[in-house]
């Protein structure tokens, strides 16, 4: 499964030299990118401070 | 002793003494071993020219640096397909209807092509994980989605032999049991359903060959992605 790299036919400029789907490292930093956004939602989502509920009190 | 049709697929032992270990080890010994003759018996050639046709078969494909797998894949397809065909003697165990055995065997052969291809093209294998020419907006899910076809390939490379083998051998066993029950009320229609279960035999010779193949076909797919 070895794709050709049709990325010298296109020419990038600013954000997509990095990221597209054309170049062999446009894919792997899309991929890193991927991962790297699911990760910081996970850990946000873990690691954010709980609503602490007030205590009742019978009365 | 009544047994129930699940009997068969159960850890062979002998007093409480596990006999796994010599119902996986047993059938590979059987085969003649190798010796460094100029000219060997008939039996000897045979299994010499069937195994270098597999392996140059198999290999072909794959890059230099790959052929250190030939070793693995080659004694890998042998002893499933001992195992599978010896399985269709009756009253025999096959260790290919455990799932865990299949499963030892897909999971560290499956990571261990990833991780050689983690380690030896880094960019190239995380490159694969996105198709080339995907729209922008379909990037994550798609990356998402090859994720998740990666890591559901030890558990389908499992699943497919087990399944296999376990469903062919409940039919026969299903069906040989049809046999034995109609033979006294219904002879002609037992001996229709003894075709049959002569056709399943005959399919199940097949599906145990073909298994094992694709097995190790599949294995050699995911080492010439990653080498």
């Amino acid at each position: 499964m070895a794709g050709h790299d049709s990325g010298t036919q296109h020419t990038f400029t600013g954000i997509q030299r990095y990221f597209n789907s054309y170049t062999i490292t446009g894919r792997r930093n899309c991929v890193l990118a991927t991962y790297a956004s699911i990760t910081m939602i996970i850990l946000y989502f873990k690691l954010r401070p709980k609503k602490q509920t007030p205590a009742l009190t019978e009365k | 002793m009544n047994l129930t049709i699940f009997d068969q697929f159960l850890s062979p032992q002998i007093l409480g003494l596990p006999l796994m270990t010599l119902a996986i080890i047993l059938p590979s010994m059987m085969w003649p071993s190798q010796n460094n003759r100029w000219l060997n018996n008939r039996l000897s050639t045979l299994q010499s020219w069937f195994i270098n046709m597999i392996t140059k078969q198999l290999m072909m494909p794959i890059n230099k640096s790959g052929h250190q797998w030939s070793t693995i894949l080659m004694s890998l397809i042998i002893l499933l397909l001992t195992v599978n065909l010896l399985g269709l003697l009756p009253y025999t165990f096959t260790p290919t209807t455990q799932l865990s055995m299949n499963m030892a065997l897909a999971i560290p052969l499956w990571l261990a092509t990833v991780l050689t291809g983690l380690r030896n093209q880094t960019t190239k294998s995380l490159g694969h994980l996105l198709p080339e020419g995907t729209p922008a907006p379909l990037i994550p899910t798609l990356i998402i989605i090859e994720t998740i076809s990666l890591l559901i390939r030890p558990l389908a490379l499992g699943v497919r032999l087990t399944a296999n083998l376990t469903a062919g051998h409940l039919l026969i066993q299903l069906i040989s049991t049809t046999i034995i029950i109609l033979l006294p009320t219904a002879p002609m229609l037992s001996m229709l359903t003894s075709i049959i279960l002569l056709l399943l035999t005959l399919l199940e010779l097949a599906v145990a060959l073909i298994q094992a193949y694709v097995f190790v076909l599949l294995l050699s797919l995911y080492l010439q992605e990653n080498v």
